[in-house]
């Protein structure tokens, strides 16, 4: 299904790609504040630098006064920090003032986003306060001081809940408040948490667990995990007997395959599964049309006569 | 604007003479070919002369082991169920980790009830170790399912070779191949170089047919339960009233894939074409699947450092029309499973977009592409935070990794 875009993220999108006039896609050069979310393994990451009009006396009331972001990611990606640069931009915010706006806020300036799609915003919400944690450490204001607390920069920290898109705890009950998510789905959408593997989802520990701890629910809504009995691919099969693998082995190397190397041939063993005695027919053998007749008359008859009557070659 | 479609793996436009074939059994020959009237003996007839057009097409000999189905998906779950319900006491099954959801899932679904599968890994090419295979199979194996074309990278798996390999060790084991990508695009004899093969499936849509109608070849004597039961059609094996009109497409398609064969090296100089003028013009840009026989109308590429919804965006706004196996495009958070069983790196897997051509495509439409792809993955790499846009490489600050 193509995605249902407004408008607007598809204007916002293709204008900053294509560099129109007022369109915010760049890096500003030895910037105030400086802050990245995201990674490129994970499928989204922005960097994202902002100007401040100093303030001499007092950095706190400093003016962010330009916006610039670079983003890997899909339309909506582009178009969230688009939308976030221009909020910072029009509203004349102190970078403190800079952190009230929301992800909520970059999806309604994009006249809605796809419920897939909310991560997007996060992301540009929390580029956004990574740039303000650096941007008060150039300037040396103690936010903590303030009574601004910033979260996310401490959270990097923590026990990862989703390995997949490497997502702690701390980060993961904080936002499930602030955003309200009541679901597995719902974090989902907005974190990326648990759209992986989904192992983390019913773990111990894992996303429901987190989820009721944060909204207090006394009994976990639990669902049926997909619980995976598949083995690994490196299945192995029976072993052969050690001395019947060793017999093959010494008859092909002292019968068989000097035979071969006279012709500009030569075999190679590839498995042996009971009787069945796999190899590969090398060098000229390989190619010949005689390949057929060289596996049954040379190869199979030595080993059946050396070893084993019941043994069966099989060309790889 | 006018289309340029390139996504034949995807779906493919309906043949003119297919539609044809087809309209009459929707207008004046709408009769239920089971009815003992003589009305409805065109429509009986017509069945069987599908059969018959698309048996011959596949030198498969005896038309009855052609069943129609309604998709490729729905020949795979029959495949799949309906020899693991006539077999119940063998528990093991051996495919691969980049099939297509309509036999991964189904094989993922028949591990959580009971059965051991075995999910043979790819290379970075693409391509499946033989040995590996071999070493997985065993005598208690029920299944093997292994498709011949892959549906995103085109990489193309030697179904000739394993078919003999288990037939020669283990007559009793099943050999299924999904060769819904590859039918009307590769040869397949299946008296010839299938001769080894039990199940085949594939589906019309991918063969300027429609969509809604599919076919499983199952050889004479393959223990195969049906998976709709409720009527006697198809000889019993498949229930429910035929899709005459689809049916007749589906013949027709057949007919006109085997007419058409020779076109082929034609696509796959097109998509020759556009592979060479993309790799020279576009750096850091990996062609996934170039290790490895790959079908002639696919071309798989991964552009470092950007993602794909972005590259189709842009692409459909040229009338473009593509696709990729990036997460965004998909509604998972996950790149594709294929592109993640061959490893393709991370600053790549995101990136990737798939160009799929058929007989239909023209050089203007490949020179049309050519001309733009590098414009888009230039804009895009322009607002990558990895990418260094003044000196044209990736950035040496690389960001978070």
């Amino acid at each position: 299904m193509p995605w249902e875009y407004s408008e607007k993220t598809k204007t916002l999108f293709m204008d900053a790609i294509h560099g129109k006039p007022g369109t915010h896609l760049g890096e500003i050069e030895d910037p105030d504040g400086m802050g990245e979310h995201g990674s490129i393994a994970c499928g989204d990451a922005m960097r994202f630098t902002f100007r401040v009009e100093k303030d001499e006396n007092d950095p706190t009331k400093d003016v962010i006064t330009e916006a610039k972001y670079l983003t890997f990611g899909c339309t909506s990606a582009i178009a969230s920090s688009e939308a976030l640069c221009s909020l910072i931009e029009k509203g004349s915010y102190t970078p403190i003032d800079a952190l009230k706006i929301t992800n909520k806020d970059i999806v309604d300036y994009l006249e809605g986003l796809p419920a897939q799609k909310i991560h997007c915003s996060v992301m540009g919400a929390e580029a956004l306060e990574a740039a303000v944690f650096d941007w008060a450490k150039r300037r040396g204001v103690n936010l903590s001081e303030l009574g601004v607390e910033l979260p996310a920069v401490e959270e990097q920290e923590g026990r990862i809940v989703c390995e997949c898109f490497s997502i702690t705890e701390p980060y993961l009950k904080r936002k499930i408040q602030e955003l309200e998510l009541k679901t597995i789905p719902e974090v989902t959408d907005a974190l990326k948490a648990g759209g992986g593997c989904s192992s983390c989802h019913h773990a111990p520990g894992g996303l429901q667990d987190v989820i009721n701890e944060v909204w207090g629910t006394e009994e976990a809504v639990q669902v049926a995990t997909e619980a995976s009995t598949a083995t690994a691919s490196d299945e192995k099969a029976p072993a052969s007997p050690y001395q019947f693998g060793k017999s093959v082995e010494k008859a092909l190397n002292d019968y068989v395959r000097p035979m071969l190397q006279a012709d500009g041939g030569d075999v190679e063993l590839v498995d042996i599964k009971d009787y069945l005695v796999y190899v590969r027919l090398r060098g000229a053998c390989a190619s010949c049309v005689g390949a057929e007749a060289t596996l049954r008359s040379m190869v199979e008859l030595n080993l059946k006569n050396q070893v084993d009557q019941r043994i069966r070659a099989i060309a790889v | 604007m006018k289309t340029i479609y390139v996504d034949n793996n995807a779906t493919t436009s309906v043949a003119p003479e297919v539609y044809e074939a087809m309209v009459p059994f929707l207008t004046e020959d709408y009769f239920n070919p089971s009815s003992m009237y003589e009305a409805s003996r065109t429509a009986a007839d017509t069945i069987e002369e599908a059969r018959k057009t698309v048996s011959k097409s596949l030198r498969a000999g005896n038309p009855k082991q052609i069943l129609f189905t309604s998709c490729a998906s729905e020949s795979n779950n029959t495949a799949i169920f309906g020899v693991a319900k006539a077999n119940p006491k063998k528990k093991h099954i051996v495919t691969t980790a980049v099939e297509h959801p309509a036999v991964l899932d189904v094989c993922k679904d028949m591990a959580r009830s009971g059965y051991e599968v075995t999910f043979l890994p790819v290379d970075s090419s693409g391509n499946l170790d033989v040995v590996n295979f071999v070493r997985a199979i065993r005598p208690d194996t029920l299944l093997v399912t292994i498709m011949h074309a892959n549906n995103e990278t085109g990489v193309v798996f030697p179904i000739e070779n394993l078919s003999r390999l288990v037939k020669e060790t283990h007559p009793e084991i099943v050999f299924h191949t999904d060769a819904t990508q590859s039918v009307g695009k590769l040869p397949i004899d299946l008296s010839g170089n299938f001769k080894h093969v039990d199940l085949l499936s594939f589906s019309g849509h991918k063969m300027h047919a429609p969509k809604g109608v599919g076919a499983l070849f199952i050889r004479k004597g393959t223990p195969c339960r049906p998976l709709l039961i409720g009527g006697h059609q198809e000889g019993g094996r498949r229930a429910g009233t035929e899709n005459v009109a689809f049916i007749a497409g589906l013949a027709k398609a057949c007919e006109l894939a085997q007419k058409h064969i020779g076109d082929e090296e034609r696509v796959a100089a097109l998509r020759d074409r556009l592979e060479n003028a993309l790799v020279e013009k576009v750096p850091y840009l990996e062609v996934n699947g170039a290790g490895a026989p790959r079908l002639p109308n696919t071309l798989n590429i991964a552009a470092h450092y950007i993602e794909g919804e972005g590259i189709l965006h842009e692409l459909s706004e040229h009338g473009i029309c593509a696709s990729s196996g990036s997460a965004c495009t998909s509604g998972s958070l996950e790149p594709s499973h294929v592109m993640q069983a061959m490893g393709v790196p991370f600053t790549a897997m995101h990136g990737s977009v798939r160009f799929s051509l058929s007989r239909y495509t023209t050089e203007e439409e490949v020179d049309q592409i050519i001309e733009v792809f590098p414009h888009i993955v230039e804009g895009l790499r322009k607002a990558s935070p990895y990418w260094d846009s003044v000196n044209n490489k990736p950035r040496e600050d690389g960001l978070m990794a």
